[in-house]
């Protein structure tokens, strides 16, 4: 009996070695063959002047860059992976754009990243676009690249902080000028990885219309989008930001109007504008003293200069709003002591009939 | 114990418009609650329960429009009308309230002399009384530069309405503290009219109390003090 359970185990053992030096081996051999494999297609794809005519009189390359390919994070793969409808030289039938969704799903076994993302993408804007048959909405390889697909953190990837506006700014053309010209994307352009690109704000897959109420850039939801550098220590520290800018909007009517899902009310970006946001000293800037009429004027009819006379961002605990501070501190003392003397007043009376009972009972 | 004999204190005019002052206050408060305290459990709660954010204002506006139909008809109540201005003679201030308030500080405090003697409407009645007028006032310019911010701020500028919203916020917590605290009290948990006193129910006063607490009046109700007909009209007997 005992000898028979030490065989199975060996048994056991074996097969399992076997098996994961069936993967390694197989894994290796991939590598190896992966790119010996690729001199088939590039015999004609390693040309780079190979190109064709699509039937809307589009001109694409066909040119596959091999050292491109190598760097890139599929390098062990083959083409016909990815270029899954490709089975014979002339290739025949139609040629379907590569469905990255072979491989990257969730709970895949092909070693990819194991996300939710790429159900996120199908969610956003771009994914159910596609859905719907727009060929021009961004697909992966739009914003990741192609042959050159590299991790988002490796400074030459297309999605790679400091590249992301101009990934972003290839169909998104007017917002890419508008974001270049503001504080955020000319820092940004200067290789400050503190500034935020597109996605910080618009998030990375899960992009939506700001129409949609799951976007982070939804009326509702742009004081939190915002605070997540306005807000913090670290940020506005460094950059020497009012520390105050998100509370005191918070406690404004439009603040609390917004925190109750009201859309009509002010958000920042309807006052500091979106993705051309520029200092209040700038005069292009919204909320540049002579143009603060008709920023307030988009909701307050006949906006004039009295809206400027003033600051938006009003704290009433602070020394530095003038009269809103003293009249609030007279308000705190004068609150406090009425409802003190109110209190007092309730004790005395209550004082007296404890005393006018105990002198009757006496006498 | 027979049922004490009772007079009418509050005519049934009174009581109607102290009715609808009661429900304007309760609902202004609950709504201006909400938004002061919006970012508290209570705050969220009350905006909840008012209808969200555009509902918690259209509440808060229709009830300032009623009270403020109330204070134009009780200008014209006091002005025009015999009794309410004989009513209002009454509650005016006068240099006996001052007197008053001395000798109830001395009578509580230190224990010395009497307490003081009140007409109908004793020196914590006219204070409560003044401070619904005051706050009425304050209230009512405020709450309009804050209703009409767009026409407002034509002529106003921005830090102006900075400073109404804050005396809006805070004279409004003010008087709902005063409301809550001190008048209920007086009405609600003194021990001589636990739990309740019915004055503004049925607003029948008993003799017993009446002497107690408004001895002038009870004097020159029944005791043949110099008076005018109309007073003795105007606090007329019952039962």
């Amino acid at each position: 009996m005992r000898n028979k359970c030490c065989k199975w185990t060996v048994y056991l053992i074996t097969a399992g070695a076997m098996a994961l030096a069936g993967v390694v081996y197989g894994q290796e051999r991939n590598a190896a063959t992966a790119q010996l494999q690729w001199d088939r297609c590039l015999i004609c794809h390693g040309k780079p002047g190979l190109k064709k005519v699509l039937p809307n009189g589009r001109i694409i390359s066909l040119y596959v860059d091999r050292d491109q390919l190598a760097r890139s994070v599929h390098s062990k793969r083959r083409c016909e992976e990815c270029h899954t409808d490709i089975t014979t030289i002339p290739h025949k039938g139609e040629i379907k754009k590569v469905d990255c969704r072979h491989c990257h799903y969730k709970g895949s076994p092909m070693g990819v990243p194991d996300t939710e993302k790429y159900l996120e993408y199908e969610e956003s804007v771009h994914g159910r676009a596609v859905k719907e048959g727009n060929p021009k909405a961004a697909i992966c390889q739009d914003c990741h690249g192609a042959h050159d697909v590299l991790p988002p953190t490796d400074p030459a990837s297309h999605v790679f902080k400091l590249h992301v506006p101009q990934t972003c700014g290839r169909c998104h053309l007017k917002e890419y000028s508008d974001y270049s010209k503001g504080v955020h994307g000319k820092q940004l352009h200067e290789g400050n990885m503190d500034m935020p690109s597109c996605v910080d704000c618009h998030g990375e897959h899960r992009i939506y219309r700001p129409t949609d109420e799951k976007s982070t850039v939804y009326a509702t939801h742009v004081p939190e989008t915002c605070s997540k550098c306005h807000a913090a220590k670290q940020i506005v520290g460094k950059y020497g930001l009012s520390p105050e800018r998100v509370e005191t909007y918070k406690e404004s009517f439009h603040g609390i109007a917004t925190e109750f899902g009201e859309k009509r009310a002010a958000n920042c970006a309807s006052c500091h504008g979106y993705h051309a946001i520029l200092p209040s000293s700038d005069p292009e800037s919204p909320i540049y003293v002579t143009n603060i009429p008709k920023t307030c004027g988009k909701c307050h009819p006949n906006a004039n200069l009295n809206y400027a006379r003033g600051s938006i961002h009003v704290n009433p605990k602070s020394k530095e709003s003038g009269v809103v501070y003293y009249v609030s501190t007279f308000f705190r003392y004068f609150t406090t002591l009425v409802i003190l003397g109110l209190i007092i007043h309730i004790l005395l009376d209550i004082y007296r009939r404890i005393r006018l009972r105990l002198e009757k009972e006496k006498s | 114990m027979k049922p004490a004999e009772t007079i009418e204190r509050f005519n049934r005019n009174l009581r109607i418009q102290h009715f609808i002052l009661m429900i304007s206050m309760i609902m202004l408060s609950l709504t201006g609650l909400a938004l002061k305290f919006h970012d508290t459990w209570l705050g969220r709660l009350l905006m909840a329960i008012e209808g969200g954010f555009g509902m918690r204002g259209i509440i808060h506006r229709t009830f300032a429009l009623i009270l403020i139909g109330l204070g134009v008809y009780h200008f014209y109540y006091i002005l025009f009308r015999k009794e309410g201005h004989e009513e209002f003679l009454r509650i005016v201030p006068r240099g006996k309230d001052v007197r008053d308030f001395v000798q109830y500080l001395r009578f509580s405090i230190l224990g010395k002399g009497e307490p003081p003697k009140a007409g109908k409407y004793d020196f914590r009645q006219k204070f409560q009384y003044w401070g619904v007028v005051a706050g009425f006032w304050v209230m009512v310019i405020t709450g309009f530069v804050l209703w009409f911010e767009s026409a407002a701020m034509a002529v106003l500028p921005k830090w102006f309405i900075d400073v109404t919203l804050v005396f809006h916020g805070y004279e409004g917590l003010l008087i709902f503290l005063v409301l809550f605290l001190y008048h209920l009290y007086n009405v609600h948990l003194n021990p001589d009219h636990f739990p309740m006193s019915r004055v503004w129910l049925d607003g029948k006063i008993s003799l017993e109390q009446l002497k107690k607490e408004h001895p002038l009046e009870y004097e020159e109700l029944f005791s043949g003090a110099p008076s005018s007909e109309e007073e003795r009209e105007g606090g007329h007997r019952a039962q």
